[in-house]
């Protein structure tokens, strides 16, 4: 049995997953849930992630996971030695300060990168693309103004160091990418600055990568 | 040289990262920074901590900042000697899924809803200002909807991982103390007895006994 993921074909979280797979060379059957029609919500989905969220694995053992940061490092530790080079996720037990500047950076991608991103996002684009109600023009400014601060931190880290964690990339670049695209594809925040030229260059660097350029247009099953 | 811990009594973070300090017994040098007088925002400490926030460490060199960053090199650290709150990515793979599944869970499905409504309902007033009242009672809704889905969770295993303690369940303790101690929720409510059940087991744990009235440096 091949794994599988369920989720939705353009949704941030999914996506997140399916470049990762793809960086681990992991095949996986890809199984839609179609959230614009409430499917995450059936009490059938329910059962698996009782949050009615999306994504989910069901890995080729059977092994259920959710969350989507929490099923790339499972992908990443489970299949490490698919591929060669620096592990995405370190080995806490060969590399441990390496592992915790990774769990830093992770942290900084939720508290001080996601939480605004996704709100920004949720505001000025899902809203009127999936409903949900009326854009708060105020709250929406607001997570952005936040979110500019932050990467400006960002590219005063990154004149130091390749990536977040250090000079090797790790999940925790990666786990930025979905949401970073919707607002820089629509010019509400600018990753390619040439006010911030460290952030410029780790953002054209992730995004180039095989892994994220297979699946940006929407995630199929594969091979 | 004894680890030195940047942080502040009764901030939220640093009560994070000071309950799983003394899970492992770690010995510690708290030094206290004012966030009151803007200590966080000088420039020396943005040299370390760039973002401008609290805490972090300075294990003999090695700098550390992101409390929940901070709790796991510690579990990984010292496992040896305490117990084991973070499972071995290696040897029990599955398992090290879970509890970072279960941290996922803390942090987006409990943590943004309770640090954003204790920012509203508490911190605000602490600094003279109005708390965005509609707002917070939205923040608090989501908080709730979820707290009824960790009881469903919570009826099949006893920790938010399984049934063994984790980190993933000391996260919580925190903000969770916060806003049940300020009755803006209640994790003790007889509705859910199976978060009740979990609350008080977790907060009975000597490690939180031992800071909840506020971090200091440890003997």
């Amino acid at each position: 049995m091949v794994l599988k993921l369920h989720g939705f074909a353009v949704s941030t979280c999914t996506l997140r997953v399916a470049t990762v797979l793809k960086e681990l060379n992991v095949p996986f059957e890809f199984v839609p849930v179609d959230i614009t029609k409430g499917e995450q919500k059936v009490p059938q989905h329910v059962k698996i992630q009782p949050f009615g969220q999306i994504p989910y694995i069901e890995d080729d053992d059977g092994f259920i996971l959710y969350e989507s940061r929490a099923i790339c490092r499972y992908i990443a530790a489970k299949y490490r030695s698919n591929v060669s080079g620096p592990a995405l996720l370190p080995d806490l037990s060969t590399e441990m300060e390496k592992y915790a500047k990774f769990e830093q950076a992770a942290s900084v991608e939720a508290w001080n990168f996601d939480f605004y991103a996704s709100n920004a996002t949720l505001e000025l684009i899902f809203k009127s693309i999936y409903g949900g109600g009326v854009t708060d023009e105020v709250r929406a400014k607001e997570y952005l103004e936040s979110l500019e601060k932050n990467l400006d931190v960002y590219d005063k880290i990154l004149s130091s160091h390749r990536y977040l964690a250090g000079d090797d990339i790790t999940l925790a670049d990666i786990f930025h990418i979905p949401y970073a695209r919707h607002l820089h594809t629509r010019k509400y925040i600018n990753l390619e600055d040439a006010n911030r030229p460290n952030l410029t260059r780790w953002w054209k660097d992730i995004t180039s990568r095989p892994s994220w350029q297979s699946v940006q247009g929407g995630v199929t099953s594969f091979p | 040289m004894v680890l030195k811990f940047y942080g502040h009594p009764f901030s939220t973070c640093s009560l994070r990262v000071a309950t799983i300090l003394k899970e492992y017994n770690v010995p510690f040098e708290l030094i206290v920074v004012d966030v009151s007088k803007g200590a966080h925002k000088a420039p020396d400490y943005l040299k370390i901590q760039p973002f401008g926030q609290v805490p972090y460490i300075d294990d003999d060199g090695f700098i550390l900042y992101e409390s929940r960053a901070i709790g796991r090199y510690i579990a990984a650290k010292h496992r040896a000697s305490g117990p084991a709150l973070l499972p071995d990515v290696n040897t029990e793979t599955q398992k090290y899924a879970k509890f970072e599944q279960a941290a996922s869970v803390e942090a987006w499905n409990f943590d943004f809803y309770a640090s954003k409504a204790a920012a509203e309902l508490i911190f605000k007033p602490m600094r003279g200002l109005t708390p965005d009242e509609a707002r917070a009672k939205e923040l608090l809704e989501s908080l709730e909807n979820n707290l009824d889905v960790y009881d469903k969770i919570l009826a099949s295993q006893k920790y938010v991982a399984g049934d063994d303690i984790t980190l993933a369940d000391l996260f919580h303790i925190s903000y969770g103390n916060l806003l049940h101690s300020a009755k803006h929720i209640n994790l003790e409510d007889t509705k859910r007895p199976n978060v009740a059940r979990w609350w008080k087991d977790i907060t009975s744990r000597p490690s939180w006994q031992a800071v909840k009235g506020g971090v200091s440096s440890s003997a």
